[in-house]
């Protein structure tokens, strides 16, 4: 009997060989209280196969999206703790102590700005116009992301063509870069004319461009 | 996994939390359902997998892709649920699920009644299984998973969940069949 049940659960695992298959149906079909057993197993996993999904609640995503930690990027924290907004009580005393200090800040942050100030000209100096190119006719928005802007979606959009072909130009100094196209903000694919393709790590892969110094 | 989730995780990972989205929409059915069938509770099934998908987006620079980003999420998920039937822990007695419903729901004009009684019923059945057990069943039968993704997923060889995959149907069969009486 226990080896008959192994064998039923073999069965409903799709493991059983066709020989304990075979075996299976001389006995259930000489024995009634087995074959019993047996669709009572059956109808168990087909009602549990077929028992309805319970649908998700339409406000999930949005309620998720809204609990979600704000501000993990690198920078960012450090970012808001200068520049966010906060609600201060305040005298006379502490207003003068806070315009010394913001004349103070300013003073520092502007020296600085001067010393290590990276400005677009300077990031675009020895960059090379790097054209992206993706023919998607149907597609409402293009963009492309990768190293060389963060992978951000808003980062490159790239601009429509005549002819459904999509293209942007990046100024991009020497050196390899992943990127992907991100199509309609939502679908994201390889560059199908891409010169190398690279691994990247999550069992995807990305397209990858190299940049030389000619 | 998806050709899109490792570019997705990492554009996460640098800050553009909106694109989370997309993997919220891709898996919230998938890990709300498999908390219900956990917890058997809409409400707490509802926090258990937002929590969910929060705790996997406040970890994605833990997430290295050597397991399918799918069954990180859905291991996270087991563990909240583990969590709160340890803190719950109201047990189902067997002999507490009775009634008689036929199995041949659907097939006439109270169809529908019955089949929402049928998925009570089976919601109580799991109920009343022990956490492992439950978990395997329904990861074997409900969402379709194969042993070889179960043991990576639970951390549990497969044998061992061949062997409580079986013993729940085995247990399901009894307490179904105290309902569901067979033609």
């Amino acid at each position: 009997m226990t080896e008959c049940t192994d064998i039923f659960h073999k069965a409903l695992d799709g493991e059983a060989s066709s020989e304990e298959l075979r075996e299976l149906l001389s006995v259930v079909n000489s024995d009634q209280h087995l074959k019993k057993e047996f669709d009572a197993l059956t109808d168990t996993a087909n009602m549990l196969e077929k028992c309805e999904r319970v649908p998700v609640p339409a406000s999930f995503t949005t309620n998720v999206m809204g609990r979600l930690p704000r501000n993990t990027a690198p920078g960012k924290t450090f970012w808001n703790f200068l520049f966010g907004q906060r609600v201060l009580r305040w005298n006379m005393a502490t207003a003068f102590a806070v315009a010394l200090f913001t004349v103070i800040v300013g003073s520092v942050i502007q020296i600085q700005n001067k010393q290590f100030a990276v400005t677009p000209a300077s990031y675009t100096e020895n960059a090379n116009q790097v054209t992206f190119k993706l023919y998607a006719p149907n597609a409402k928005e293009v963009a492309v992301a990768g190293d060389f802007n963060k992978w951000s979606v808003n980062g490159s959009t790239m601009s429509r063509q005549t002819n459904g072909m999509w293209t942007v130009q990046v100024p991009l100094k020497p050196g390899t870069y992943n990127y992907m196209f991100v199509v309609d903000g939502k679908v994201w694919i390889p560059d199908p004319n891409a010169d190398v393709y690279q691994d990247d790590g999550f069992g995807g892969k990305n397209s990858m461009v190299r940049v030389s110094n000619l | 996994m998806h050709s899109d989730e490792g570019a997705i995780i990492r554009s996460c990972i640098e800050g553009n939390s909106e694109i989370y989205a997309i993997l919220v929409d891709r898996y919230k059915e998938m890990i709300y359902n498999i908390a219900y069938r956990m917890v058997g509770d809409l409400e707490a099934a509802n926090d258990i997998a937002q929590e969910s998908f929060i705790s996997a987006y406040s970890a994605l620079k833990d997430f290295k892709g050597t397991a399918k980003f799918s069954s990180w999420l859905c291991s996270i998920a087991l563990n909240k649920c583990r969590d709160h039937l340890k803190r719950l822990k109201p047990y189902v007695a067997l002999d507490e699920i009775a009634d008689t419903v036929p199995c041949s729901y659907g097939m006439n004009p109270e169809g529908e009644l019955l089949r929402k009684q049928l998925a009570d019923r089976i919601q109580e059945a799991l109920n009343a299984l022990p956490d492992e057990y439950r978990e395997a069943i329904i990861l074997k039968h409900m969402e379709g998973l194969d042993y070889k993704e179960m043991e990576a997923l639970l951390n549990v060889r497969a044998d061992t969940l061949k062997v409580r995959t079986h013993r729940a149907r085995d247990m399901m069969k009894k307490l179904l069949g105290q309902w569901c009486a067979h033609d």
